[in-house]
């Protein structure tokens, strides 16, 4: 009876044992490390009629681009992050929601490690004399995905060139005043998005598709898309408005929301803000937020 | 074989030539030959806009356009603008791209041209629809207007839905008279390019269907007037360039109940609804007691988030809904509120309660020899009766 016992309770205490491996299995496969360093460097936004604009990004490279690098994580990640300053002035880091405000010194660098355990998406910008640093262009995206479908990615923003100027000159600006003449995505405004791999959502017919949304800028945006609704899957600022199917969608200053668009029919569609003077780029229409989707059989 | 196939065919073509039967809607695109058209103050204006008739002169919003779910509908644009080319893009309709009026993607239609838009009335709901030739300005020009899609049931909002008593439309928009002026809405159209300069975008006028100020207090422009008990649904859509904050009193108990066309997964109960442009929402009035107020509605600026006007939409209630208004003068309930049970005369028929969410709550029959319900275990609130033939509401105290 005891020898029957003893069995039967090792076959219990092996399958337990062999479930929590397989538990554990699952998790060390797909939770990893993942490295990324991000450089702050000033330089300049070529807007889409070719005007230079004083700027700031993060990049994850010594070398400037001017859009902010989109740092792709899945759920369970460990994000390990090195973030240096090559301005010659003080800048702060901050994970809106996740990490604590790091001062980040001239020429100097801070480490964070974070550990990203639900699903989403992520501010990351420099707080410092806020809105203005934030507002020259540092402010960048963290998405967290928990699966493996086709995502694109906007970090949607709008420029005053005359205020970069004012403000990289040292000199202060009405924020009450603010009056943006550039809409971009990821930094550009149309025709150039469409030329984004990132931004440009495409796919086929009975694809699920993720579209994940940072407004990084001071305006309001109003997203429009044609051909299909899309269901909110994640919004920062309105947690009750996830399941919502829409085909406009508000995103307010500092929100972070994540679409869900299963395609119905094959076709190209343009998304674009329905505020319709953010279709222009410096007065000039079709110039800004403006981009479409393609969708085939 | 030949006549059964003939047989055959011919019914296949009756069924087909049914199935086929199509809503046709003429619409005709025009602009204003000066500044004629007259806002709230008195001031001339010169608008892009869409017509019904040929002969009509331009307002805006443009004529609403009412379809009943699952109608196969032809709308065929006569443009008549004397310069540009125009489309209609049915937003929110979800319809193929040819049918999407964005004239790079699809077609548009060149002045004294017709070409024709096809759709099928989908998910019954508010939408808009409005011309995407150099769509900042053709919009701003004043060429909108709503569509509205009903389920079969004209007194429910979708098939299962919130029934209601009656129902209001919103449409919002805003002003900025240096766009109408001669030299930019009347530039000659150039097919070589899409690309335009415009303005600066900086609105003088705030409307709320095409009116402002004093007008709103008409009762066929926007004011509200309500019975208390009865259920009003408010269909709102934003075709401006700033966004919408509108405020309702809380006797109304407005209920959020969809957006863009769809349900809401939650109804959501509140006085404040922002509305972004290009957004549509329904809203459920359901005030219980008399009482005069307004509706107000901020129009800000997306840029500042600074409210730049404010409309105020007269709102009265008065009196109560009688049983006899909702029953006909043959059947009565009683007592109407009610706390356990609820009386019939005149009433023989198979019946289901169902509450404001279309959810049936009780199923069963009257007769002359069971002539009342026990409704004593219903929570407090608006309930409906429906039979075959109509559907009753009572309050349930």
């Amino acid at each position: 009876m005891v020898c029957l016992w003893k069995l039967r309770n090792s076959q219990l205490v092996s399958k337990l044992v062999l479930g929590i491996f397989f538990i554990f299995l699952t998790f060390t496969t797909v939770a990893t490390t993942v490295n990324q360093s991000l450089y702050i460097i000033a330089d300049s936004l070529l807007t889409v009629d070719s005007a230079k604009v004083p700027y700031l990004t993060f990049n994850d490279s010594p070398t400037y681009s001017q859009s902010n690098p989109i740092i792709n994580l899945m759920v369970g990640d460990t994000l390990d992050l090195w973030v240096y300053n090559t301005d010659n002035s003080t800048h702060d880091f901050l994970i809106k929601g996740i990490s604590v405000v790091q001062s980040i010194p001239a020429n100097d660098s801070v480490f964070l490690q974070v550990i990203f355990s639900t699903t989403g998406s992520y501010i990351y910008y420099d707080p410092s004399d806020f809105p203005k640093n934030t507002y020259l262009g540092l402010a960048g995206m963290i998405v967290v995905r928990n699966h493996n479908h086709a995502s694109f990615y906007w970090n949607i923003k709008e420029h005053n060139s005359d205020w970069n100027t004012q403000l990289f000159n040292g000199n202060t600006v009405n924020w009450n005043q603010y009056d943006p003449k550039y809409f971009t995505i990821n930094s550009v405004s149309n025709p150039n998005i469409n030329g984004d791999t990132l931004a440009r959502v495409t796919g086929k017919v009975g694809d699920t598709l993720y579209l994940y949304i940072t407004n990084t800028g001071l305006s309001i945006h109003s997203m429009h898309f044609h051909g299909y609704h899309a269901t909110i899957k994640y919004s920062s600022k309105n947690a009750t408005h996830v399941g919502r199917e829409k085909d406009t969608f508000p995103i307010y200053p500092m929100e972070t929301v994540v679409l869900q668009i299963v395609p119905d029919k094959e076709g190209e569609f343009p998304i674009h803000d329905h505020n319709l003077v953010a279709v222009m780029g410096n007065n000039i229409y079709p110039n800004g937020m403006f981009t479409t989707i393609l969708i085939t059989p | 074989m030949r006549k059964l196939l003939f047989i055959f065919g011919f019914f296949g073509m009756v069924i087909s030539s049914v199935a086929q039967q199509m809503t046709t809607t003429n619409i005709f695109s025009k602009m204003d030959m000066g500044p004629q058209h007259v806002l709230w103050d008195g001031t001339n204006t010169m608008l892009m806009g869409f017509t019904s008739l040929m002969m009509t002169p331009i307002d805006i919003p443009g004529p609403t356009l009412v379809y009943t779910e699952g109608d196969s509908v032809e709308l065929k644009l006569r443009n008549m603008s004397q310069s540009a080319s125009h489309t209609i893009h049915l937003h929110g309709l979800d319809v193929d791209q040819w049918n999407d009026g964005v004239p790079h993607l699809s077609f548009e239609v060149g002045h004294n041209e017709t070409e024709s838009y096809y759709f099928k009335a989908p998910h019954p709901g508010t939408y808009l629809y409005h011309c995407h030739v150099t769509s900042s300005l053709h919009v701003q020009a004043g060429m909108y207007g709503m569509l509205i899609i009903k389920p079969q049931n004209a007194n429910e909002t979708w098939d299962g839905g919130f029934t209601f008593d009656k129902e209001y439309a919103w449409m919002t928009s805003e002003i900025d008279t240096i766009w109408h002026t001669d030299s930019i809405i009347n530039a000659p159209h150039d097919t070589t390019t899409i690309m335009r300069i415009l303005p600066d975008y900086n609105p003088q006028y705030f409307f709320v269907n095409g009116r402002a100020e004093y007008q709103l207090s008409d009762t066929n422009v926007a004011a509200i007037t309500s019975k208390a008990n009865e259920i009003v649904l408010l269909r709102l859509a934003n075709i401006g360039y700033f966004g919408n904050r509108l405020i309702f009193p809380t006797q109304l108990n407005a209920k959020i109940i969809s957006s863009d066309g769809r349900p809401l997964p939650n109804v959501e109960s509140s006085d404040t609804l922002e509305i972004l442009p290009g957004e549509r929402y329904q809203v459920l009035l359901q005030p219980t007691i008399e009482f005069t107020d307004s509706i107000s509605v901020d129009y800000f600026n997306l840029n500042t988030q600074n409210i730049a006007n404010i409309q105020m939409i007269p709102l009265n209630v008065s009196g109560f809904v009688s049983v006899d208004e909702v029953f006909g003068s043959q059947v009565t309930i009683y007592p109407n509120p009610v706390k356990d049970k609820l009386f019939f005369s005149n009433f023989t028929e198979k019946f289901t309660i169902h509450d404001v969410r279309g959810k049936s709550i009780i199923q069963g029959n009257v007769s002359s020899t069971n002539s009342s319900i026990d409704v004593s275990k219903l929570s407090k609130g608006i309930y409906f009766i429906k039979t075959n033939k109509r559907t009753t509401k009572f309050i349930k105290n």
